[in-house]
């Protein structure tokens, strides 16, 4: 909650100074750039952007309505879920960790083999979207709702019980208001991630929108029209991530809290118990897999069950050669995500302490990437392509881009949040920034780290496998296009089964390297 | 067990408190017989980390002794809390940051399942020097108007009995000797019991009719010492040999407590 006395940088600064600014420059600089010669062919400047919006202005327009509707919706479906889970989860704790578990696999599967499915389940209309979107949002402000219904101190519940009242007047009167802040940081992130899942929804084959707008343009080479999605989208998502920033900011008097995830659990169970804990998990989640499809009878050719993706990956005689292209796929992409997300990591995080030791650049960086975050980046693929071309340079630049701006955020606020009063100790022996940065700072800022690391992971994987499905034509994404379009849903299920998966796998690989790094440089962080 | 009529004595028997921690068990709290009579106000002074604080939370069940039982007018804290018979006032104000100076003191009364009355939150507000402050939140306040605000909401449920913690720990001088002057009254008009934990002993003999002083940890009694000075207290009492003859035995006691506990002395803690 207290963001704002973190950041005083951020407070002198005229609210909306610096991002108009730095937005003037960046778009002098993307004219000039257009305006080079021979840069037609890839990049259309604003210009031509405003030029273009005005003579589409209607087509434009009613894309937005659909996509922003299908976003709307999502959006409002899958906090209605987030909340509704984390109250769950908090009234049954021993349950807790299995309903995270399960929000976490659901949230790890790729969006662009789960939108084909969705639609032959959904059959015509906006359903898919519509859950696309929510699938993207859910998450997000799950885990910071959770954090937040036990951001109060102990000594409120103490006051709370003694006037002899229980845990729902502790719910009502302190917790749900101590949530607030975490509710609304999540909801802020929500909003563009809702656009980004509709549009990969429409993505996946959809009749109307800015999705089917934007696969049209690229198709047919349009490089304006391209830009032009790529700048409505853009601008839309901030405009958004903003309103709710300042609604947010009337509502709770101070500007929310910027906080991703808490640090993953401290010196874990036992590998035993972890894997127990895993099996449980994948079980619960194999049964309401299995459940939802009998109990909506739904048709074995395109809704498979797991007795169906077993078969298909091992018992069936030709399911070596599956496996073989399925892995041999995945394989490909993990070669140009993973880099990719390391880059993103290591820019984010490089850069957040860069601007640490020149304070002045970082109270005008800030406001920037807390602005740029909210752009959908995946929705800008078909530009990186266009300018990176088809090799894996632009994908891999795709990735770092979608996993730079939050872990860059969340850095330079876990650098602020460097206690002031320990600061103040460290001024007080005249220590120079870089033992500042090394003894007080770095710590504040790796739980930070940890969480936009563990939270971007399937933003890596989804801008990964979009990339591979509009452009490159290489991966699983290109395989999930390729199944899709053949309708060979086995094949479809088991990529999102085993990338789901490996993106959880991840997940735990990366937890169990936070909570290691924590102990040794951050252990007041584990509790 | 039927309340007996009055203001609530309390009675612990035995209690103690164990914690237990990754470096072993710490006694906070050795078991202590106590006895505090109904309607009068006692102070508990001892050095930091004695365990003052855990005895008040016990007291008040917010924190389940080891061992022993505590009983206030003849009822368990729980029985005395569920009517809302008592209040703390904790170390650390602990005020809701979202509500208003007033919204926290009537959230209070809303807990307490009683009517809020903005003139009476008005009048306690002004008692306690925060008058013009209802609309402001805790944010907004300094430390010790904090817990200027947080005694407010102690004292408009009218409780019969009052565990203050350290309740003028950041208030400036002059504005601790105003409240340690006005509010005695206010309890006393009520015949509200009070245990008052301080670090001054000034404050200490000031306010009470008896000073425990309690030894390091874990605590035990090491002075029981009654306070004769006429009340309600005289402006300048302060300044009378009576006073420094009490404040004197309350220091010396406070050595004392300190020197048995032997060379360990602050380490310990
Ligand atoms: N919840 C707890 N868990 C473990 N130990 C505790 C807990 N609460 C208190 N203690 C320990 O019990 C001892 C007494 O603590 P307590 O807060 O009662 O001291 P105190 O007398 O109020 O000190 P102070 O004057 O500094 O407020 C301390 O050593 C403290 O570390
Ligand atoms: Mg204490």
């Amino acid at each position: 909650m207290s963001t704002a006395e973190s950041l005083p940088a951020l407070r002198r600064l005229p609210a909306l100074g610096a991002p108009f600014a730095a937005g003037l420059v960046l778009i002098l600089l993307w004219e000039g750039l257009a305006r080079l010669p021979g840069a037609e062919v890839l990049l259309a400047g604003p210009w031509d952007v405003a030029l273009w919006l005005r003579e589409n202005a209607g087509l434009m327009g009613r894309a937005l309505a659909v996509t922003g509707a299908e976003a709307a919706a999502g959006f409002v479906l899958g906090n209605l879920a987030a909340v509704a889970l984390a109250l769950l989860a908090f009234a049954l704790p021993r349950a807790e960790r299995l309903i995270a578990a399960l929000a976490l696999l659901v949230f790890c599967l790729p969006l662009v083999a789960t939108g084909p499915i969705l639609r032959v389940l959904y059959g015509p209309g906006p359903g898919p979207q519509i859950t696309l979107a929510a699938l993207a949002v859910y998450y997000t402000t799950f885990v910071p709702l959770l954090v937040g219904l036990r951001a109060a101190p102990a000594t409120w519940f103490d006051m709370v019980a003694s006037y002899g009242r229980g845990h729902v007047a502790a719910l009502i009167h302190v917790r749900l208001f101590a949530a607030l802040p975490y509710l609304v940081a999540g909801l802020q992130i929500a909003a563009p991630a809702a656009f980004l899942g509709a549009m990969v929804g429409e993505f996946t084959g959809a009749e109307r929108g800015m999705g089917v707008l934007t696969i049209r343009a690229l198709r047919a080479l349009d490089v304006e029209a391209t830009w032009a999605l790529a700048t409505v989208a853009a601008l839309v998502s901030i405009a958004v991530y903003a309103a709710i920033g300042r609604a947010g900011r009337r509502l709770l008097n101070a500007p929310p809290p910027v906080l991703l995830a808490p640090p993953s659990a401290a010196r874990g169970p036992s590998p035993g118990r972890l894997l127990l804990r895993a099996g449980l998990a994948g079980a619960v989640a194999l049964a309401l897999w299995w459940g939802a499809m009998e109990a909506f009878d739904l048709n074995r050719f395109f809704a498979k069950r797991p007795g169906d993706v077993w078969a298909f990956l091992v018992t069936r005689p030709e399911a070596g050669a599956h496996r073989a292209e399925l892995f041999g796929a995945l394989g490909e992409t993990l070669a140009l995500a993973v880099p990719g997300y390391l880059a993103g990591l290591a820019l984010g995080a490089a850069l957040a302490v860069g601007l640490t030791l020149a304070p002045r650049a970082a109270s005008l960086a800030m406001p920037v990437a807390v602005t740029l975050r909210a752009v959908p980046i995946v929705t800008t693929a078909p530009l990186i392509v266009l300018l990176m071309g088809r090799g894996p340079a632009g994908t891999i630049a795709l990735v770092a881009v979608m996993i730079f701006f939050p872990v860059f955020v969340a850095c330079l606020h876990g650098l602020a949040r460097a206690p002031g009063q320990v600061l103040d100790v460290f001024d007080s022996y005249a220590a120079g920034p870089v033992q500042r940065l090394l003894h007080a700072q770095l710590p504040a800022m790796l739980p930070a780290f940890f969480a936009s690391a563990r939270m971007s992971l399937p933003a890596a994987m989804l801008a990964v496998t979009v990339v591979e499905w509009l452009a490159t034509g290489r991966g699983v994404g290109a395989l999930m296009a390729l199944s899709a379009s053949l309708s060979d849903y086995a094949m479809l299920w088991s990529a999102v089964v085993v990338v789901a998966l490996a993106t959880v796998a991840g997940h735990a690989l990366l937890g169990a390297a936070e909570g290691r790094v924590l102990a040794r440089y951050a252990g007041e962080q584990l509790r | 067990m039927p309340a007996e009529p009055g203001p609530p004595g309390i009675r612990c028997e035995g209690i103690a408190k164990r914690f237990e921690g990754p470096a072993g068990t710490l006694e906070a709290v050795a078991p202590l017989d106590l006895d505090f009579a109904g309607g009068r106000t006692t102070a508990l002074v001892g050095p930091s980390g004695c365990g003052k604080s855990t005895l008040l939370r016990m007291i008040a069940g917010l924190e389940a002794p080891s061992a022993g039982t505590v009983r206030i007018g003849g009822e368990t804290p729980a029985e005395v809390r569920t009517r809302a018979g008592l209040a703390v006032g904790f170390q650390d104000p602990s005020l809701l940051p979202w509500r208003t100076v007033q919204g926290n003191v009537a959230l209070a009364l809303k807990l307490a399942r009683r009517r809020a009355d903005p003139k009476a939150i008005e009048r306690l507000l002004t008692l306690v020097g925060l008058e013009g402050f209802g609309t402001t939140r805790p944010g907004a306040l300094s430390g010790g108007m904090r817990q200027r605000a947080a005694i407010a909401r102690c004292l408009v449920t009218e409780p019969e009995l009052l565990l203050l913690d350290e309740p003028f720990g950041a208030v400036d001088e002059l504005t601790r000797r105003q409240l340690a002057h006005d509010l005695p009254r206010l309890w006393e008009a009520r015949g509200t019991t009070t245990l008052f934990v301080t670090h001054s002993v000034t404050e200490a003999v000031l306010i009470s009719d008896r000073v425990l002083v309690l030894s390091p940890r874990p605590a035990r009694v090491v002075a029981d010492i009654p306070v004769t000075l006429e009340r309600p207290r005289a402006e300048g009492v302060e300044l009378t040999p009576a006073f420094a003859e009490l404040a004197e035995a309350v220091s010396a006691a406070l050595a004392r407590g300190a020197a048995e506990a032997g060379p360990k002395g602050l380490a310990a803690q």
